[in-house]
């Protein structure tokens, strides 16, 4: 213990010199490092002139990349954070009390009845169909209650070209309405269907503009010869093959034509 | 000639020093301006959809905070955009940010509907005087351009065969096929509606909406810098993001008209 004691005593004074001290050598060590570097490199100019070219490129490709990345993301965000201070919203019980503020709000509220039975009126109580183009579906509602769904077939999206003129096969988007009904509907070829297949076209009344069959057992007549109905190629049910008109399977077919009816709604988007 | 030596990479080194300040400089005053674009564009708004038009019925300013009247003010707003909307008989977009839904509708029937899986908004449209943004949304938005990864019409071109002889059946269209569906709406109201799809179906769905993002942005940040250059303060762009599943926005982007409407709830 106390030798110990007197070791310890003994090494007191050195400690309290080594913080100079080390820092002292610590710096020489630096001093040294640096200046056996330079002696290096101006002993080989070489490696000098390489590692000066990388700082350069490296840097002339990071400073514009975080440049850019500062003005498209950075500034963005900033400018994000330091707009819009959130609104207080008050409850004052004596704002209540103002009789401006009561004609107000019962005005607005006033405006809300009539705007809400004015959009209810739009909304059809009939019954309905709804054709998604897009993915080639229709659901059925009656009474506002989707009552059947499943795939149609919508148009081609395709244009024709002649050398007269652009026939161009799509179903056309918005609200319509049931025009017609038929059953065992008779098709009338239109001038493209011949073009189409590279036959001569025959004048508006010749027979063989009449095609029974094709259409299926029903028909409904939509607007500028658009037409909801059936088809025969039954595989290609639920893509866009069509020239315009909506094909819809037999059984879809047979419900659609007895739900709807004349005047009833047609959505397609 | 030494002397020569010794002083060109001080010149060089000058010259970077130089070059650092006025990059730094154009990087703070680049900063100042495009921080100052959402106050001025605010203020664009108040001008615009204040307290003005309610002065004159001589009631209390207050009004405009109190939870009541920005109520009723936020419902009658809506509805006064979806009628403006159900007028016509075209196809329309109605998104409610507070039920997180996205409608598609034709005359006030709402054909499809959406849950949005995220949304992300302007502070200002978020954060902003409720009684002035709601104001600045109590009409419809009118699509002035958008930009897309999905074409608008998938429109095919058939030249018509001179006889029979030439006809070739049409293919059967590949239903499988499949893309990556990122779009923007740009509004006539300066708001911006950002549609990512949410989901990655395909490996490198992200990068491709990544680039979409990337893209959009050099472009605003070109027009920004227009402006910075021409020392005006940059037009503030308003969004809305929303990420909804693919097939949803792919059927929202196609229905849509170019020139469509967009009721806004908040």
């Amino acid at each position: 213990m106390e030798n110990e004691e007197i070791n310890n005593e003994g090494l007191e004074p050195d400690t309290a010199k080594n913080p100079d001290d080390n820092s002292q050598t610590s710096k020489d060590v630096i001093i040294q490092i640096i200046s056996s570097l330079r002696a290096k490199m101006q002993e080989n100019r070489r490696l000098l002139f390489v590692l000066k070219a990388a700082l350069i490129t490296i840097l002339s490709i990071i400073i514009p990349i975080l440049l850019l990345l500062y003005i498209v993301y950075l500034v963005p965000a900033l400018e994000e954070s330091t707009s819009g201070h959130k609104t207080e919203i008050t409850n004052n019980p004596e704002l209540k009390t103002d009789a401006a503020y009561k004609k107000q709000i019962a005005l607005m509220s006033k405006n809300i009845k009539q705007l809400s039975r004015k959009f209810n009126t739009y909304s059809s109580g009939q019954s309905y169909i709804v054709i998604n183009t897009t993915e080639n579906k229709f659901s059925l509602y009656k009474n506002k209650k989707l009552i059947r769904e499943g795939l149609c077939s919508s148009g081609a999206n395709k244009i024709l070209q002649t050398q007269k003129m652009n026939y161009l096969f799509k179903t056309p988007k918005g609200k319509f309405s049931i025009m017609g009904k038929r059953k065992h509907p008779y098709w009338h070829r239109s001038d493209w269907d011949f073009i189409e297949q590279g036959l001569p076209v025959p004048p508006k009344d010749h027979p063989s503009r009449w095609e029974e069959g094709v259409l299926g057992d029903y028909a409904l007549d939509l607007v500028d010869g658009y037409m909801i109905h059936g088809t025969i190629y039954k595989r290609l049910m639920g893509m866009p093959v069509t020239h315009g008109c909506v094909r819809l399977g037999d059984e879809d077919l047979e419900i659609v034509f007895n739900t709807l009816n004349i005047g009833s709604k047609v959505y397609i988007f | 000639m030494e002397a020569e030596t010794r002083k060109s990479p001080r010149y060089l080194f000058r010259a970077l020093i130089i070059i650092l300040i006025a990059l730094i400089a154009f990087v703070v005053y680049y900063s100042i301006m495009e921080m100052r674009s959402s106050s001025k564009k605010m203020a664009e708004i108040s001008d615009e959809y204040g307290f003005v038009k309610y002065e004159k019925l001589k009631l209390p300013e207050n009004i405009t905070t109190d939870s009541t009247f920005l109520s009723l003010f936020r419902e009658q707003a809506y509805l006064q955009s979806r009628v403006a909307m159900a007028e016509t008989d075209s196809v329309y977009l109605t998104i409610n940010l507070t039920d997180s839904v996205i409608n598609i509708e034709i005359s006030g029937v709402v054909v499809h509907s959406t849950y949005i899986d995220e949304i992300e908004a302007s502070k200002l449209l978020t954060n902003g005087d409720e009684f002035i943004i709601t104001s600045l949304l109590s009409a419809p938005l009118t699509i002035v351009s958008d930009t897309s990864s999905i074409v608008k019409i998938p429109i095919v071109m058939k030249i018509a065969p001179k006889d029979t002889s030439e006809f070739i059946p049409d293919a059967i269209p590949d239903t499988a096929f499949y893309e990556p569906v990122n779009y923007i709406f740009e509004t006539d109201r300066g708001i911006n509606i950002i549609v990512y799809q949410s989901e990655e179906i395909n490996q490198g769905d992200n990068k491709e909406r990544f680039m979409f993002d990337l893209r959009h942005r050099l472009i605003n940040t070109k027009a920004v810098m227009k402006d910075i250059l021409a020392f005006k303060v940059p037009e503030y762009q308003l969004f809305i993001k929303i990420k909804i599943p693919s097939a949803d926005a792919k059927i929202i982007y196609r229905a849509i008209p170019k020139h469509g409407q967009i009721g806004i709830y908040k």
